[in-house]
């Protein structure tokens, strides 16, 4: 029996090669076109080096995203933001395609998608972190009706806007009944610090001015419902998760990962020491953690639960009747949560955390 | 035949006048159709105008331009007094002149801009902070062409009008502000320019209205329609400030030949 073709070569040579060559085709079908996956996060330039925030400082320390994405052939790029204007330059950044995901808040990303550029949430990013209003340390204003007609520094489109919203429309103002000043976190501080404003609305950095007895919380929303919590979530460009759904699942196991070990109340202490490089002492990310109406590990929680989706029919609906946006954004549309469950279940974290009423399903 | 070659000429830079900026608006048109850019990050010169008549109708564009254009012709107005003063003084007298000179000069270098900050700390976010910065930006490109224009005064002048024996005022009335004219209007046109600029950039710090805030407010809300009716409505106000003192400068420029 004779194997071989006119020129001698077996032909079971040839065979190998059709199937390599075959098997090369599938497995490039297979894989994700994209080579890199570009992913925003808030970060800080602590002593001339660059720190990121949250989950996405513990997915960088894993180091199991950057090794999961190398086996595929994927540079992970870590794309640093400054806190000073999070919302508008991520939402710059979907909309010119130069990153893929982001870590970011509520209420620009519906902005964004009112705007017609789609994004979806991959992993919810737990329940939220607490808003704080802000005094001079020697105002006399106790609450928000002490508050009336006064000057109040808010960076408008940020997510805590919708939280100080919520406080303002429960005490039965509205934000016509207050002199709102636009201005960034930084200068809304500096602002609060000269005495140019009667109050100041922003996140944990609250702490810090009283530390620094410039400030006076007056109100937090550790006291508030849960959903008044501002909102971040790992957010996708919705054509890249649709182009590359091994990259996008890879990237949501690493966050899932990441909030796991984080929700263990023995790594809190380690946490605070990864997750703090953004030029907070220590001491202020405890007291935003402490006696919180949600408990250490819930608090991680990456659940699709009504909590996530109340809170952005909320968002979009404030946004709407505040004027923000111009057209409706469906938020339902929003969720993507095949990789979350997906994670879920491949890290065998199934019961770990329980939903609030009822979990979203995705296929 | 004369006058016919004038009006054909006349009318030749009449056209050339408004090539650069229909070709600018085809640039963009072209642009935009080509898709280079996504939509919501350059919109085309049709949303552009449909958003700048929502603005107009709504009244909403009408009262950011009413409170820059306050801001601007208050600042300016005690930029320009103060700085004619200064330089007036520091033109006739050098004692004034060497006090003053050194600080004089090393503020000048600086940016407005780069003393925002600083402002809001010392004068808050309200209205005199933004007048301030205005008020600033016109002050050194006054007194310094104020104190050039003195400067530029000849000697002979003087010596002529001590000679009459004028009084201070007269010297100030008939020989100083008709021979400093001139090269004061060229260093207001400059200050006006600039104090428009620096006024929108600081509305876009630190306000509640203005153009330079409902640009910072359209980008944080990701409406670059905004932003651009913005960048459209400040350019043509610039134009038009510039457009009319070089029409005062021209004017007065006649009357001098005359």
């Amino acid at each position: 029996m004779n194997f071989s073709v006119k020129n001698g070569t077996p032909v079971i040579a040839w065979l190998l090669v059709g199937f390599a060559f075959m098997f090369g085709l599938l497995t490039d079908a297979n894989a994700d076109p994209a080579k890199e996956v570009r992913i925003a996060t808030v970060a800080y330039n602590v002593n001339g080096k660059i720190g990121f925030n949250g989950t996405a400082a513990i997915v960088e320390e894993q180091g199991w995203l950057k090794e999961e994405l190398k086996k595929q052939g994927v540079t992970l790029t870590w794309v640093p933001v400054t806190a000073q204007s999070v919302g508008v330059t991520i939402n710059e950044g979907f909309a010119n395609k130069s990153i893929d995901f982001a870590g970011y808040g509520d209420l620009p990303s519906i902005i964004l998608n009112s705007g017609g550029i789609e994004t979806r949430i991959v992993v919810p990013g737990g329940r939220g972190n607490n808003v704080y209003l802000v005094v001079p340390p020697n105002s006399t204003a106790k609450t928000l009706a002490d508050l009336k007609g006064k000057r109040i520094a808010l960076h408008r489109g940020r997510p805590w806007e919708i939280a100080f919203a919520r406080y303002v429309a429960a005490s039965g103002f509205k934000f016509s009944d207050f002199k709102i000043s636009n201005l960034n976190p930084g200068a809304g501080a500096a602002a609060l610090a000269a005495g140019n404003v009667d109050a100041f609305v922003t996140l944990s950095d609250a702490y810090q001015l009283e530390d620094k007895k410039v400030g006076k919380i007056i109100w937090s929303t550790k006291s508030a419902a849960q959903d008044w919590k501002m909102r971040a979530e790992l957010w996708g460009a919705k054509d890249f998760i649709a182009q590359n759904p091994a990259i996008t699942q890879i990237i949501a196991t690493a966050y899932v990962r990441a909030v796991y070990w984080t929700s263990q109340e023995e790594h809190l202490d380690d946490y605070l020491k990864i997750a703090n490089q953004n030029g907070q002492p220590e001491n202020v990310f405890r007291r935003e953690y402490s006696n919180d109406s949600v408990p250490w590990k819930i608090r991680w929680s990456p659940l699709f639960d009504d909590l996530v989706l109340d809170h952005y029919a909320n968002v979009a609906q404030y946004s709407r009747q505040a004027n923000l946006i111009r057209k409706d954004v469906n938020t339902k549309q929003l969720f993507d949560a095949r990789f979350l469950n997906a994670a879920i279940k491949e890290l065998k974290l199934e019961g770990y955390w329980q939903p609030r009423k009822v979990a979203l399903k995705g296929a | 035949m004369k006058k016919i070659r004038d009006l054909a000429n006349s009318l030749h830079t009449n056209a050339l006048f408004f090539v650069s900026p229909i070709l600018l608006l085809l640039a963009w048109a072209w642009v935009c159709s080509a898709g280079i850019f996504p939509e919501q990050i350059l919109v085309s010169p049709a949303g552009v105008y449909q958003t700048a008549h929502e603005l107009w109708g709504s009244g909403e564009l009408q009262s950011h331009l009413h409170d820059s254009l306050y801001r601007l012709v208050l600042g300016f107005a005690i930029g320009v007094l103060l700085g004619m003063v200064f330089g007036v003084l520091m033109g006739l007298f050098k004692p004034i002149d060497a006090f003053f000179a050194p600080s004089f000069n090393a503020l000048r270098q600086v940016p407005t801009i780069a003393f925002i900050p600083m402002l809001v700390m010392i004068f808050g976010v309200e209205e005199t902070f933004k007048i301030v910065v205005v008020a600033k930006a016109a002050f050194f490109p006054i007194t310094m062409a104020t104190y050039d224009a003195v400067k530029g005064i000849p000697r002979s002048y003087f010596e002529v009008s001590k000679v009459y024996q004028l009084s201070h005022f007269s010297l100030v009335r008939h020989v100083i502000l008709p021979a400093t004219v001139p090269p004061i209007l060229t260093g207001l046109r400059l200050a006006l320019g600039r104090s428009w600029m620096v006024l929108v950039a600081a509305e876009l710090i630190a306000a509640d209205s203005g153009i330079g805030q409902m640009m910072e407010m359209g980008r944080q809300m990701f409406r670059i329609d905004i932003v651009l009716v913005g960048v459209l409505v400040t350019g043509l106000i610039g134009f038009l400030l510039d457009r009319s003192l070089r029409s005062v400068e021209t004017h007065l420029g006649r009357w001098q030949q005359s």
